[in-house]
């Protein structure tokens, strides 16, 4: 059973945490700092909605037939 | 003057009795039959389901939008079909059983030149002991399956909260409650939601949080999983759905199918057939879809249900039915044009077609218990055969053609995705994950069998965006406030 302690929720996921040897959650990857950093980056995050929003409307025109 | 009826007011028949009323003009008339009186936008139900929304940001009434188009609006179920007509009635009819409008429990038999069976799924509580009867929810778990399902889900997470911030550690069990579910994206929505709150009310240390679902890995979401390119490689959708609850430091119970649920515990068993417990003091289990369950009688009165409807009472429209091995399967088996084989002028779109198979690999326990997630049919491509089916409909109506003109087929169009954790839009982060095609094509795109570049995957704030610009855009649409036809499906 993966428990969180306090101290690694605190900073909302702003480091790597620990992960328990030879659990299910070991054989995965972990993000790293620049990451996480990057996922809430704002100015990163415009240019990723963008980018989404024209992914999507690219799938849509692609569905419609 | 022809009659168009349209079964169901969620997504797809929405979308398809929108359309209509703006092709058809005055010159046919387009009917909208469905039990509920408010339009609900489902994925927003996740929301709702912690707190974070209330049932008026995600459903409105219906009548005043039929009012406004040419639509008319009956609050009733339909409950069969006779497409032949009866002894008394010659032309096809839809027997209907109104549920609002004054009318409550009274019968309508109602003409159509040509039906769209939209309605849905049925949510089938009843096929697993404990976590409901019938379609009712059980005692035991909650749903974020309708509005009122997701507002019970959000009080009883405000009780575990308490409970954690007045020193009890909570234990929560979130996801399907069957092994022929699907729909595991909104249970993955919703636990990622929950923890999200667990942190912002600073009590996330006293939870212990569990996923269990049917599928024989993290992220086969139905559809046998899906890759995607990621840090210089093509990653699997489980390396990808791994790295979430890894990170949010969650457990996972997998190719489970849970077959009784009681206060506190449900029983599973696993794909190596053993049998197992879980407890948990929350549990948000998705129930197994059927059918809604409509009959439909020949012209005599005998039940010819077997011809139009599959056994999960879903209907059959023009897929190949008759594959049962894994190694047969084509993406040509897959619906086009959505029409019903039997009757030319009855159609169905969204949840209400009978998939021809599941798209993940079917398993089953050495018990012989069968564990499979069934088929996503997600709101994307539900709204785009709603609207297929009614543009094929309504060039059939106005005579220029008498075979369906447009398809919508799972194998040749794709579905987006955004699971969203908190609704903030400074903080969490969602993921956004788009598809390409629904069903996987391995000839058409060797090696992962979907089109590497319109099958994505990432993480960020941007996507809790494009979740908001979502739940709006999609209200305005369904509200058919101005413009609302330049948003697409
Ligand atoms: C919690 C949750 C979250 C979701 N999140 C997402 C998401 O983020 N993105 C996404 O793409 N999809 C999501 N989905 C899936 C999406 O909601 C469905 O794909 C979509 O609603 C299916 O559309 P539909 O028109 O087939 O069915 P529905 O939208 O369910 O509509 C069926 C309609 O038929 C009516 N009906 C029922 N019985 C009868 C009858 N006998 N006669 C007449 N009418 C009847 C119902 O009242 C309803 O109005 C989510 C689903 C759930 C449950």
């Amino acid at each position: 059973m993966s428990e969180i302690k306090k101290e690694e929720v605190t900073k909302d996921h702003s480091h790597v945490q620990h992960v328990e040897p030879y659990t299910p959650q070991f054989g995965t990857m972990i993000p790293s700092g620049t990451q996480k950093f990057m996922r809430t980056c704002v100015l990163w995050q415009i240019v990723r909605f963008v980018a989404i929003n024209i992914k999507m409307s690219v799938l849509i025109l692609k569905s419609h037939h | 003057m022809a009659r168009l009826v349209i079964l169901g007011a969620g997504v797809a028949g929405h979308t398809a009795a929108s359309f209509a009323a703006k092709w058809l003009g005055n010159e046919h008339e387009v009917v909208m039959v469905t039990p509920n009186a408010k339009w609900n936008w489902i994925p927003s139900n996740i929301w709702v389901g912690v707190g974070a929304m209330s049932k008026e940001d995600v459903t409105f009434d219906l009548a005043p939008v039929y009012a406004k188009t040419k639509v008319i609006y009956k609050q009733a179920k339909a409950v069969s079909l006779n497409p032949d007509g009866s002894q008394t009635i010659d032309k096809s009819f839809v027997t209907i059983e109104y549920t609002g409008q004054g009318k409550e429990g009274e019968s309508e038999e109602l003409e159509y030149d040509y039906i769209i069976n939209a309605t849905g799924p049925k949510l089938n509580f009843g096929a697993t002991p404990g976590l409901g009867e019938g379609t009712v929810m059980g005692e035991h778990t909650v749903s974020v399956c309708t509005a009122d399902h997701a507002i019970h889900a959000a009080h009883e997470l405000d009780i575990c909260i308490e409970k954690m911030k007045s020193g009890s550690r909570q234990k929560f069990l979130i996801g399907t409650g069957h092994g022929m579910c699907t729909c595991q994206g909104a249970a993955f929505e919703y636990i990622f939601n929950i923890e999200h709150k667990l942190r912002e009310e600073g009590v996330r240390d006293m939870a212990d949080m569990i996923w269990i679902s049917n599928e024989s890995f993290l992220g086969d979401f139905g559809m046998g999983g899906l890759h995607f390119k990621m840090g210089g490689f093509i990653t699997s959708s489980k390396v990808f759905a791994e790295s979430l609850y890894a990170e949010r430091g969650m457990d996972w119970i997998i190719g489970a199918h849970v077959n009784k649920v009681e206060k506190g515990m449900v029983t599973y068993e696993s794909l190596d057939g053993s049998i197992d417990t879980q407890d948990f003091d929350f549990a948000m289990l998705i129930p197994p879809f059927a059918g809604v369950g409509m009959k439909a009688y020949g012209k005599d009165g005998s039940d010819i249900t077997d011809s139009v409807f599959a056994p999960n009472g879903m209907m059959k429209v023009d897929a190949d039915y008759t594959k049962t091995s894994y190694a047969d399967w084509e993406p040509s088996d897959w619906p086009k044009t959505l029409q019903s084989p039997a009757y030319k002028n009855i159609f169905a779109a969204g949840i209400a077609f009978a998939p021809p198979h599941p798209i993940s690999k079917p398993m089953k326990s050495p018990n012989g218990t069968p564990i499979t997630p069934t088929p996503p049919r997600t709101g994307m491509p539900s709204a785009m055969m709603g609207k297929a089916v009614v543009s094929s409909i309504v060039d059939m109506m106005t005579g220029k053609t008498t075979e369906p003109t447009h398809t919508s087929c799972m194998a040749e169009m794709g579905a987006a995705c955004v699971a969203s954790s908190g609704k903030g839009l400074l903080s969490g982060t969602a993921a956004a994950m788009t598809v390409f095609p629904i069903v996987p094509d391995f000839k058409k795109y060797p090696g992962t069998g979907r089109d590497i570049n319109g099958t994505t995957g990432e993480i960020g704030l941007a996507a809790h965006w494009v979740k908001h610009l979502l739940h709006h855009a999609f209200i305005w649409k369904a509200k058919l406030k101005p413009g609302w036809t330049l948003i697409p499906e």
